[in-house]
């Protein structure tokens, strides 16, 4: 199963991907009638500025999701990232300094959620809720109540210029750390022990991987992309504030399951996330330019997390009922209950 | 060889006992300890008074936490119950409103209505055996979207809500809202009905071994779809008390519960892996939260520590949990086993 996955990096698609670009192609058609402003490469790459934040939060979610763990406490290390921020330019230290401190402060909260998981072998789901209240109240706590906005040109320089006057740096950082992420879990040691450790813990252990350690880096990536996404949300919101990205994590779980990885762990790429991003994305612009309400396309993003679940269940439904052509005895057989969450 | 059975027998029962008393006891412990260290920084906290203002804020998130902590004893998870209350709170009031005549009816409006949301999130979980998480965290917007949609951005005031609805919570017995007597006795019932009715065993059975309890006969999928009724049916009820006591019923009511009755639910010493804790201890979680909230107001703390203290809380409790489940595994193995291993 993990080396399917592994394999299936960038120009492999799988049968879900392909599905997905289908629905990005579709979905870009339908924008394209429904508002003149739409085919505009202009409109398209700013358009892309609200994807990018919430999708250096997925690729970090996907790469602790694939080991079979959860962590919902990501928008608020993205908050405390941005307070951090708001504190170093406060005191005037040079952004080359403070992005390097930020994200490793990030990812050392990232780390600290890793080892309440693998160390003391909590429920990821529970401690993640727990930090995310704490990670959120950190952010107050660093930050205060009030709003910081006198961020220096050097701070906001990376989420809110363009290169060459049209494509989005922010979207440059991006590119770039989703093809970091990809190589990082297709092409590593490091992102087969992930996969193995989300296919079968166990079998991973017995195989020789360090499954406390890969977990933790796992959750401290993801934590230092979560800082390096409140480098974007400072740029583009030209503010920091406790209360930054507040559940921004729902979006974020949509977008990794909408990418086809599986919620409990060992089956997932970078490429679906791209992918999945890019429908969300569209749909948001396109539904946006058709003056559709906030709360239809609430509607539409809760029918597409389901359909999204349900995709893997219709499969395994044909392949069930393929099988039984084949085996009576499977008839007997009786289906899986489910993993629990978090665990 | 039989009486040796039995023996052996009682004794895991009673180290089941144990284990849910010592974390029921957790959870009382806590909150002695939290209520002494507030009555000594602030002499007010332990008043009547404030106390009965802590129980009235509890009373709510106590039965949505109950409710959550029925989902959470089949191994199951809930995120929707925020969604549910405030669809369900939102279409009763707006009945109410147009039919200003209606009476106690409309009580089971609302139940029915949260209970046919919690049947969709039971059916899609139980039955297409979606990961409970990703379905009601789509399952939640969808409602929110719903009650969105049908509100057209109204919102129904309390002028517009029966007069009895409003005046049933604001009633008072000794100083006690009537809500906190609501809430003692949807709790005290949930109880009952989760330790004495089979259906209610089948609860626990299912979330402590799901396999064993298909291989035992049990149809699992029943039970998980009767939990999520149940939790829906209570979030309608519970909806709909929210209304009454805010009075102005806005489509963004509860929005965020599903975390405030989590949290109750995991504090309470409600295992997040299914089979372990009871209502009632979701239910003092919350009064725990209530507490947290209402001892730092007093201590003029600023109200985002509220948020880090819980969170730390929620972590601490977790963390408890694991570790008494540990030990009563080794205790466990070291009975059916007897001296050899141990």
């Amino acid at each position: 199963m993990s080396s399917t996955s592994q394999d299936r990096a960038f120009w492999r698609p799988s049968a879900w991907e392909a599905f997905l670009v289908v629905l990005v192609l579709a979905a870009g058609t339908w924008s394209s009638i429904l508002s003149p402003y739409y085919l505009n490469i202009d409109q398209i790459l700013e358009s892309s500025r609200h994807f990018l934040i919430p999708g250096l939060l997925t690729l970090g979610l996907m790469i602790v999701v694939v080991t079979g763990e959860i962590d919902i406490s990501l928008a608020s290390t993205l908050a405390v990232g941005a307070v951090l921020f708001a504190k170093c330019s406060a005191h005037d230290v040079p952004i080359w300094l403070a992005t390097p401190i930020v994200t490793v402060i990030c990812g050392a909260l990232g780390a600290f959620n890793g080892a309440l998981v693998a160390w003391l072998g909590l429920p990821s789901l529970a401690v993640t809720l727990g930090t995310m209240g704490a990670y959120r109240g950190l952010a107050f706590i660093i930050g205060s109540e009030v709003g910081y906005t006198d961020f220096s040109d050097a701070y906001l320089y990376v989420g809110s210029e363009e290169a060459f006057g049209i494509i989005p740096i922010a979207l440059i950082v991006f590119a770039i750390l989703a093809i970091a992420v990809g190589v990082l879990m297709h092409r590593t040691i490091f992102g087969r022990r992930c996969f193995a450790i989300g296919n079968n813990r166990e079998a991973a252990w017995i195989a020789g991987v360090n499954v406390r350690r890969t977990k933790i880096v796992a959750y401290a990536i993801a934590g230092a992309l979560a800082g390096l996404a409140a480098l974007l949300w400072i740029g583009q919101y030209g503010s920091a504030r406790g209360d930054n990205a507040d559940g921004l994590i729902l979006l974020v779980v949509t977008a990794v399951v909408l990418a086809g990885v599986d919620i409990n762990g060992g089956k997932g790429t970078t490429l679906g996330v791209v992918l999945a991003l890019l429908l969300l994305g569209t749909l948001r612009n396109g539904l946006g330019l058709a003056n559709v309400p906030g709360p239809t396309q609430t509607v539409v993003f809760g029918a597409l997390l389901v359909l999204g679940v349900l995709r893997p269940v219709a499969m395994t439904a044909i392949r069930h009922a393929r099988s039984l052509r084949w085996t009576r005895s499977d008839r007997e057989r009786k289906p899986e209950p489910a993993k629990p969450v978090g665990t | 060889m039989s009486s040796t059975n039995a023996a052996v027998g009682r004794a895991r029962r009673s180290i089941a006992d144990l284990a849910l008393r010592l974390r029921l006891g957790g959870v009382v412990v806590f909150l002695l300890l939290l209520s002494a260290v507030f009555a000594t920084l602030n002499p007010q906290f332990l008043t009547w008074q404030n106390l009965a203002v802590v129980a009235s804020n509890a009373s709510i998130l106590a039965i949505v936490a109950a409710a959550q902590a029925v989902v959470l004893l089949t191994r199951n998870l809930d995120v929707s119950v925020g969604s549910i209350m405030g669809f369900a709170a939102y279409l009763s009031a707006d009945y109410a409103a147009h039919h200003p005549t209606v009476g106690a009816e409309l009580v089971i409006i609302a139940i029915c209505l949260g209970a046919a949301l919690g049947l969709i999130n039971g059916l899609i979980v139980a039955y297409a055996k979606v990961s409970p998480l990703i379905a009601t965290l789509g399952t939640m917007s969808l409602y929110r979207g719903f009650t969105y949609i049908y509100a057209h951005g109204q919102e129904v005031t309390s002028s517009k809500l029966p007069h009895w609805m409003l005046a049933a919570v604001d009633f008072r017995i000794f100083g006690l809202s009537t809500l906190v007597i609501v809430a003692i006795v949807v709790v005290a019932a949930l109880g009952a009905f989760l330790r004495l009715f089979p259906l209610g065993r089948r609860i626990y059975a299912v979330g402590s071994n799901p396999v064993a309890s298909v291989f035992y006969g049990l149809r699992t999928e029943r039970v998980v779809l009767f939990a999520y009724v149940l939790a829906g049916a209570l979030c309608g009820f519970a909806g709909l008390l929210y209304a009454a006591r805010v009075g102005t019923v806005t489509v963004i009511l509860a929005t965020g519960w599903e975390l405030s009755s989590l949290a109750s639910a995991v504090l309470g010493g409600v295992s997040v892996a299914g089979g372990s804790g009871s209502v009632a201890g979701a239910a003092l979680g919350a009064v725990v939260l209530s507490c947290i909230d209402n001892g730092l107001v007093l201590l003029h703390i600023p109200e985002f520590w509220r948020m880090f203290v819980q969170g730390a809380a929620i972590v601490l409790a977790v963390a408890v949990d694991v570790a008494i489940g540990a030990q009563i595994r080794r205790g466990l193995r070291r009975q059916r086993f007897g001296g050899r291993l141990a």
